[in-house]
């Protein structure tokens, strides 16, 4: 059974269609790409998948529960979790601590344990402070855990929301636009990143403009288009498939940028 | 049980203050069109309204036309002041939304207790417009004041939504309410819209206190419940539209004079907030919106 | 480029940044104690603002909300702890509790659905219920007795033995305050307080990361209003007499000229700024009908050139710091 399956979603704003129909599924372990122009209803799709707005039609189970219109919190608890396309980063706090709160969902213990720290809890706050370090290491910030997140560079700081996502320990991995703003030396790093999640054994889905490094590390592709669902296939199908070299000649980006 | 006429009469006099209050929730929608602020110092513009003119008109004895026409620049000029002095360094330091307001609560108190070291805490009114009056249909008292209210009101209104509708300058500060980055990149100088949008609701909330001051009173403290009861205004009419905040304002006021005759003139302000509170939680984008989209946070 | 020195700041450090402002405390406590009542008078009230300001700090400084309605929760607390303790003879500690879990009762009906608002509206609502209830204050003369105020409310005491002397109230005070200080530091550095802490940085990335918003919000909201109700009670017992003014829009503003001077969001931050405050005017007695004025000026002036306070001064003490250890 598929980790993910979107059936027959489609997101309307107003007379507009910014998501017509959509249907795909993402089996467990594997790394998926959403491509298309701008404007084909990408964020969109991720905004439905992660429950920031319900859609209008359609619905999306995930691991075998319906999710649909459910709070982001409730999608994000259930162990899907998104970055996003401008980078979102808890600034006024150390490095370190953007991480630690990335386990949220992962921990439990509220008020009352603060106050009174049991066992399980010093324990608890021991493995936070250590699994933080762990993927600070993982993505290669550990000599910047004290700083403050606002003072990174722009591509460290794309390194950073991807190690607060893991700290959540997903199932399924969103990432929009990880590689936006980054230098082509940057967009390599990253890209060994997010490959080494996916060799982890992370479910991921990436939304990405970069044709290649999608090409490079994208075992599926699904192609959206004026907000349709206009193919799916590997790397390669995609490449030769005449929807989609149409869809970006008419655009203004080319499949081989 | 009140009476008819005391119903009746309530009902008149709630039209008035009314009015009031939805000038003064123009001024709050005026301000947080062009810059997503939400003033809390309108409240002072009214009291200033008040306090100038009074001071004009009685301690130095100007006749009322020139010092209307005096006060209401002299108080645009404390809007302008509070924009250059607090909220621009404020913003173009990335200060937060709450921390904006914060000041300018911080400022109303602070022109309120400068204008009690310079004025003293003595409540000062001046003559009706026209003396005179009231007049009577049957038990019903209309004071001539009521007339001077509902006239400069409905021309203010008038005047406004040609100025929003037909003038450069007016649609340049609505365009700056639908977006202020598409604004700036279309070449509106934002900054100067705001500097205007303040300067427009400082005058706006003078001429409020000019025409209100002889139905009741003017004092150092006025400005908060006028403040208050206009921010309500505007947020029964759905924030942001003048419409909303005079058809809110006016709602408003002839709701807190049935709740005078009702349980008695200590209670109408607590009467008024209740009322706030049920409008944000039941009607969050005002009672004209209908129930379609939420004021939710995104 | 980057190098082994700037993993964590050395133990000896958090040690020395903890100990120093109790020590700072403590002295200021004992010169209190040994000066005029009148002196420990002022340092009582600065202390009761701490409390109060320490729990305002969960809502607006860890959390990035706004809340201009907290002396509501004072008010409860202080007209609460009046009317039990001297109508009807409660314990003082008795009664402090009670008012509040009455508070905490009130400020989760008030907060449940008012925290779903935009900023602006939750601006607006808490200011709204901290006026409704002041007009309570003054208008429900039968309950609270108006402007005439509540007089004759017993001192802090616990089974008949009651802090008769202003002193021994002081040392009661400072304790209390401590301890409150010593609870938001704990609640702060745990799951909880980051998740706080990721609502003030990015709500939208706080929900992505599966934390409840509204659901923290409103603990904030209630913790704050325990606070302030017991700094509510606490004014009551140390004066002994309250009016609708002492929980009015003056506390209100105030207790933010307290939160930014100190730095918002900060451990020591509302004390600093609680103390600082309550203490400078005194230094200038000529100015006393200036108060407001001088507040008011000092809080725009804060809230514009260093919105993070004096607090926020050993941040940048400590950021400067790595970063030279960087270059290192």
């Amino acid at each position: 059974m598929a980790l993910l399956s979107v059936r027959e979603e489609t997101m309307r704003f107003g007379g507009l269609f910014a998501n017509q129909s959509i249907s795909f599924d993402v089996e467990e372990g594997e790394l998926l790409a959403v491509i298309g122009p701008n404007g084909a209803g990408k964020t969109t799709l991720f905004n439905v998948i992660s429950g920031f707005f319900p859609p209008t039609s359609g619905s999306i189970h995930f691991d075998g529960e319906e999710i649909t219109g459910k709070s982001s919190h409730h999608v994000a608890s259930a162990g899907l979790v998104r970055t996003y396309q401008l980078v979102q980063l808890f600034k006024q706090l150390t490095v370190a601590e953007n991480v630690e709160i990335g386990s949220h969902r992962v921990t439990r213990g509220g008020v009352f344990s603060a106050l009174f720290r049991p066992e399980w809890m010093r324990q608890q706050e021991k493995s936070v402070t250590e699994g933080a370090r762990d993927l600070l290491r993982f993505v290669g910030l550990e000599h910047q855990a004290d700083m403050m997140a606002d003072t990174l560079p722009y591509g460290r700081q794309r390194l950073l929301e991807v190690a607060r996502a893991l700290a959540a320990k997903p199932r399924l991995l969103l990432l929009d636009e990880p590689a936006a703003g980054l230098n082509t030396q940057e967009t390599e790093a990253l890209a060994e990143v997010i490959t080494r999640i996916h060799q982890a054994g992370t479910t991921i889905i990436l939304i990405e403009h970069d044709m290649s490094l999608i090409m490079k590390i994208a075992q599926r592709i699904v192609v959206l288009d004026f907000g349709k669902k206009i193919a799916e296939g590997t790397p390669d199908e995609i490449k030769a498939h005449p929807d989609v070299i149409a869809a970006y000649l008419g655009g203004t980006e080319t499949v081989d940028a | 049980m009140p009476s008819l006429v005391e119903f009746l009469q309530s009902i008149v006099n709630g039209v008035g203050v009314g009015l009031i209050y939805g000038l003064v929730g123009i001024g709050f929608c005026v301000i947080y069109n062009a810059s997503g602020i939400v003033n809390f110092a309108q409240g002072v513009f009214v009291m200033l309204g008040g306090m100038v003119c009074e001071t004009l008109l009685s301690q130095l004895g100007i006749p009322l036309i020139v010092a209307v026409v005096l006060t209401i620049p002299l108080v645009a000029i404390s809007g302008i002041v509070m924009e250059l002095a607090i909220v621009r360094p404020m913003m173009h330091r990335g200060a937060t939304l709450f921390a904006i307001i914060l000041a300018t609560l911080a400022a109303q108190i602070m022109i309120e207790r400068i204008t009690l070291l310079t004025f003293g805490d003595r409540p000062r009114t001046y003559h009706e417009f026209t003396t005179g009056g009231p007049l009577k249909i049957g038990d019903v008292a209309i004071g001539y004041q009521l007339f001077w209210i509902l006239g400069c009101g409905a021309l203010l209104v008038l005047l406004l939504w040609l100025f929003f509708t037909r003038t450069r300058t007016g649609r340049a500060l609505r365009a700056c309410s639908q977006n202020r980055e598409a604004a700036q990149l279309l070449g509106i100088p934002v900054a100067r819209m705001m500097l205007i949008a303040f300067a427009l609701s400082a005058a706006l909330g003078a001429i409020a206190g000019i025409l209100v001051t002889p139905t009741q009173y003017t004092a150092y403290n006025v400005g908060t419940p006028f403040g208050v009861n206009g921010f309500i205004a505007a947020i029964i009419g759905g924030f942001g539209r003048a419409g909303g905040a005079l058809a809110g304002g006016l709602l408003l006021g002839v709701l807190q004079a049935l709740a005078i005759v009702a349980l008695g003139a200590g209670f109408k302000n607590v009467a008024a907030l209740s009322f706030l509170l049920v409008v944000l939680l039941f009607f969050p984008n005002g009672l004209f919106a209908g129930f379609g989209k939420s004021a939710k946070a995104h | 480029m980057t190098s082994h020195v700037t993993t964590s700041i050395e133990p000896t450090g958090i040690r020395w940044q903890s100990i120093l402002p109790i020590v700072a405390v403590l002295a200021l406590a004992a010169v209190g104690f040994v000066s005029s009542d009148y002196i420990v008078t002022v340092l009582g009230f600065a202390f009761i603002y701490a409390i109060f300001c320490t729990g305002l700090n969960f809502f607006m400084g860890y959390t990035g909300q706004a809340s201009f309605g907290q002396s509501a929760f004072a008010a409860i607390g202080g007209y609460g702890s009046a009317i039990l303790c001297t109508d009807y003879g409660w314990e003082p500690l008795l009664a402090l509790f009670a008012t509040m879990v009455l508070s905490g009762v009130a400020a989760v009906l008030v907060g449940y659905p008012t925290l779903r608002l935009r900023g602006h509206y939750l601006a607006m609502a808490t200011f709204a219920l901290g006026l409704i209830v002041y007009e309570i204050t003054i208008e429900w003369t039968a309950l609270t007795q108006g402007y005439m105020g509540y007089s004759g409310v017993p001192p802090l005491g616990v089974a008949g033995f009651t802090l008769d002397t202003l002193k021994q109230q002081l040392v009661v005070l400072v304790v209390i305050s401590l301890i409150g200080v010593g609870i938001a530091a704990r609640l702060r550095q745990s799951r909880f307080g980051r998740a706080l802490a990721s609502i003030a940085g990015s709500e939208s990335a706080a929900r992505a990361l599966g934390v409840d918003i509204a659901r923290y919000k409103l603990i904030a909201f209630v913790i704050a209003a325990l606070y302030a109700s017991a700094a509510g009670s606490l004014f009551a017992h140390f004066v002994g007499f309250i009016s609708p003014e002492v929980y009015g829009t003056t506390m209100v503003i105030q207790s933010f000229a307290m939160l930014y001077l100190g730095g918002i969001g900060t451990m020591w931050g509302p004390m600093i700024g609680a103390i600082i405050v309550s203490i400078l005017p005194e230094t200038m007695r000529g100015l006393k009908e200036m108060q407001d004025i001088a507040y008011t000026a000092v809080l725009i002036l804060i809230l514009i050139f260093a919105p993070r306070g004096l607090a926020g001064l050993s941040v940048l003490f400590r950021r400067t710091r790595v970063r030279v250890l960087e270059k290192a």
